[in-house]
């Protein structure tokens, strides 16, 4: 399963994609079991530089019933900082919140890759 | 400090107008993300993982009360109420709107702050002693040469387009408090035998991926060569320097690869060929530029305070601040007061805005007006009276800034790491809270003694884990965090690169491994060793087997 992440150019919020939208909470974001429909996403995401930038797609993995992104990396773009519980999107709290902190499994993040790849 | 007169002032917002322009543009889509990119980080902006981050210049570190008010007014009304010192001495605010950027700047602009040459491939912000034209040791203030730098390099048309950043420290006291060995270059003002000035002059120091201590290519150049002298060397590194490999591009592995005395030379030769009365800083400049740093006005007083010796006897909180966190001044009932911002479950360099106020306030009724910034993310009140220092210290007490940890184990240095940074593959402040939280024991801390614990959430060293006592890489081992100790590393005068320990370890076992490590060395240290001295004694292998040999 996989999602499509982005910032929004005008502020830098994380946001994802849902049926033609970008939406702020991970729980809200359009999850694909087809590789076609993804790189359609991307694709279209790609296409709007004025509302976001560096779109791209994040492999998930099941918690607690619930889908998480699978890098640490982009559990912590999805959450907020670990550092600090009340700063970002995991400030309003809830189950959804409380499964993506609980999430395990690992693998690189594509952002980052792609951002190694982009130097 | 060194006032903004009307050029620099025009100047600063001019920048601020056109940014805004530029943001327009990029919004309206006559830029795309490609050209905007460079023209934001010019302005210090980046996009990080949950939002845009401003880096703002503290220029060599120096604020005054005006200007830390106004951080802690953006904090409030652009952040979530804080701010990040760095280890360059600047702050960073990890949650800002692009939108809110000229308006950022604009703000920034009215309390001469900017965020100019914060980033890009253009000669960053210079590092200096926090403890300039407050401490007996130094030679000079080296915050005049670093005003000079900060002029001569602003908006440098040659050196806006290097191969790499590139970054100058100046110390004027044997004890390095810059880590100017590791810096591109770094400039170690010494008084010569004849009573002239000159620096030492240390190019191709760094830590990243290629760690280097930088070798000593002049011994002494006089100070009113300085400005030639860096246009030499700059030219040789632009020319030189190499475009093709981002990780090969600072000018560390130009010397390495050149060899320090062939570097030397062609820098000598390039300086022959720099028209000197065009090149260097007229003596009348100079003379206005220092006149700003020479006026603290200083009372005459004893250098011993009764109200500071009674408080020191009655109070063990308020002695003990004074052992860790206070240094001897060149004024005789002066003191240098170094305020933690590592308090136990603190972000380490994180300052709220109430925080920022609370010292803007105290340097201004009690301190001439004058804050610093280290590169250790800890603030400094330079100049404050002894006879004040126990109204001080309950001001900061209030506030939480009185941890009395300054170059203690729980004293870390920490970078942003992967809960902020895009660039991170591990995160490094729950790390050094995890470690702090080890040593919370005051006794024990002071027990152990100097031990510079620093880390960073990966190889770009933004943490300075190379020159750490205790080093700590975060790595990424099939997307999970682990972390690689090394030790024996230092950025001070007696610089050093640390050595790795062994495997990396998981996150949680980073702290108790730190633990193992004093242990083994308070277990053998003799003489009042620092960690570094016995480590430098005895090697690695009695600290490997302290933390390996149990996992076998």
């Amino acid at each position: 399963m996989k999602a499509v992440v982005a910032n929004r150019l005008i502020d830098g919020e994380v946001v994802f994609w849902k049926s033609g939208q970008w939406v702020e909470r991970f729980g809200d974001a359009e999850l694909f079991d087809s590789e076609g429909l993804v790189e359609q996403a991307v694709s279209v995401g790609k296409s709007q530089p004025t509302v976001v930038v560096d779109v791209y797609p994040i492999d998930l993995v099941q918690s607690e019933g619930c889908w998480a992104p699978l890098s640490y990396r982009e559990r912590i773009r999805a959450l907020g900082p670990t550092n600090e519980p009340t700063h970002g999107k995991q400030a309003e709290g809830g189950d959804a919140v409380e499964a993506l902190r609980h999430a395990a499994g690992a693998a690189r993040s594509t952002g980052r890759v792609d951002l190694i790849r982009r130097k | 400090m060194y006032q903004y007169d009307l050029i620099d002032k025009e100047f600063l917002a001019d920048r601020s107008a056109e940014f805004r322009g530029q943001v327009a543009r990029r919004l309206a889509g006559e830029l795309t993300e490609d050209q905007f990119k460079p023209l934001r980080l010019m302005n210090g902006l980046y996009l990080q993982l949950h939002a845009y981050m401003l880096r703002v210049a503290i220029p060599y570190g120096s604020l005054n009360p005006t200007q830390a008010r106004r951080l802690a007014q953006i904090a409030r009304d652009y952040d979530k109420g804080y701010g990040h010192f760095t280890t360059r001495q600047n702050i960073q605010f990890n949650w800002i709107k692009l939108k809110d950027a000229p308006e950022i700047l604009d703000k920034l602009a009215e309390v001469d702050l900017h965020a100019i040459q914060t980033s890009g491939n253009c000669i960053r912000n210079t590092t200096s002693d926090p403890y300039a034209g407050a401490t007996a040791e130094e030679v000079d203030d080296p915050r005049v040469w670093c005003e000079v730098i900060r002029q001569w390099s602003t908006l440098h048309p040659e050196f806006s387009f290097l191969p790499r950043k590139f970054k100058i420290a100046i110390t004027a006291s044997a004890k390095d408090r810059t880590a100017a060995k590791v810096h591109d270059i770094g400039l170690l003002l010494r008084q010569g035998r004849d009573g002239q000035q000159g620096f030492e002059v240390i190019v191709g120091g760094g830590q990243g991926r290629t760690p280097y201590v930088g070798p000593t290519i002049k011994e002494f150049l006089p100070t009113d060569r300085l400005l030639s002298y860096l246009e030499a060397v700059l030219r040789v590194y632009n020319r030189h320097g190499r475009r093709d490999n981002i990780y090969k591009a600072r000018i560390k592995i130009l010397v390495a690869a050149l060899g320090a005395e062939e570097f030397a030379r062609q820098v000598e030769e390039e300086w022959s060929k720099i028209d000197a009365a065009s090149a260097d800083l007229p003596a009348a400049e100079l003379t206005r530029i220092r006149a700003a740093f020479a006026t603290t006005p200083f009372e005459a007083l004893p250098a011993r305070s009764e109200a500071f010796e009674t408080a020191k006897s009655k109070d063990p909180a308020f002695a003990r601040f004074v052992r860790n966190n206070v240094r001897p001044h060149k004024q005789p009932g002066y003191a240098i007061v170094e305020i933690s911002l590592k308090a136990q479950e603190q972000t380490p360099g994180d300052a709220s805005a109430d925080q920022l106020d609370v010292v803007a306030d105290l340097a201004e009724r009690y301190g001439f007006s004058d804050l610093r910034v280290t590169h250790a993310q800890n603030l400094v009140l330079p100049h404050i009276k002894l006879d004040d220092l126990p109204t001080v210290f309950a001001a900061l007490q209030a506030a939480n800034l009185a941890t009395p940890n300054i170059d203690l184990v729980s004293d870390i240095i920490a970078c942003p790491g992967l809960d902020y940074c895009a660039l991170a593959n591990a995160r490094a402040i729950p790390i050094a809270q995890d470690i702090a939280r080890q040593f919370a024991d005051l006794d024990r801390a002071e027990q152990v003694g100097e031990l510079k614990i620093k880390i960073s959430g990966c190889i770009n060293a933004c943490g300075h884990h190379h020159v750490a006592h205790i080093g700590v890489l975060g790595v990424d081992k099939k997307g999970e965090e682990f972390y690689q100790l090394s030790l024996g590393g230092s950025g001070a005068e007696d610089a050093s690169i640390g050595k790795i320990l062994g495997p990396a370890l998981p996150a949680d076992k980073v702290a108790s491994a730190v633990d193992q490590l004093v242990e083994a060395y308070l277990n053998a240290r003799v003489d009042g060793e620092r960690f570094l001295d016995t480590y430098r004694r005895v090697g690695l292998e009695p600290f490997k087997e302290a933390v390996y040999a149990q996992a076998d």
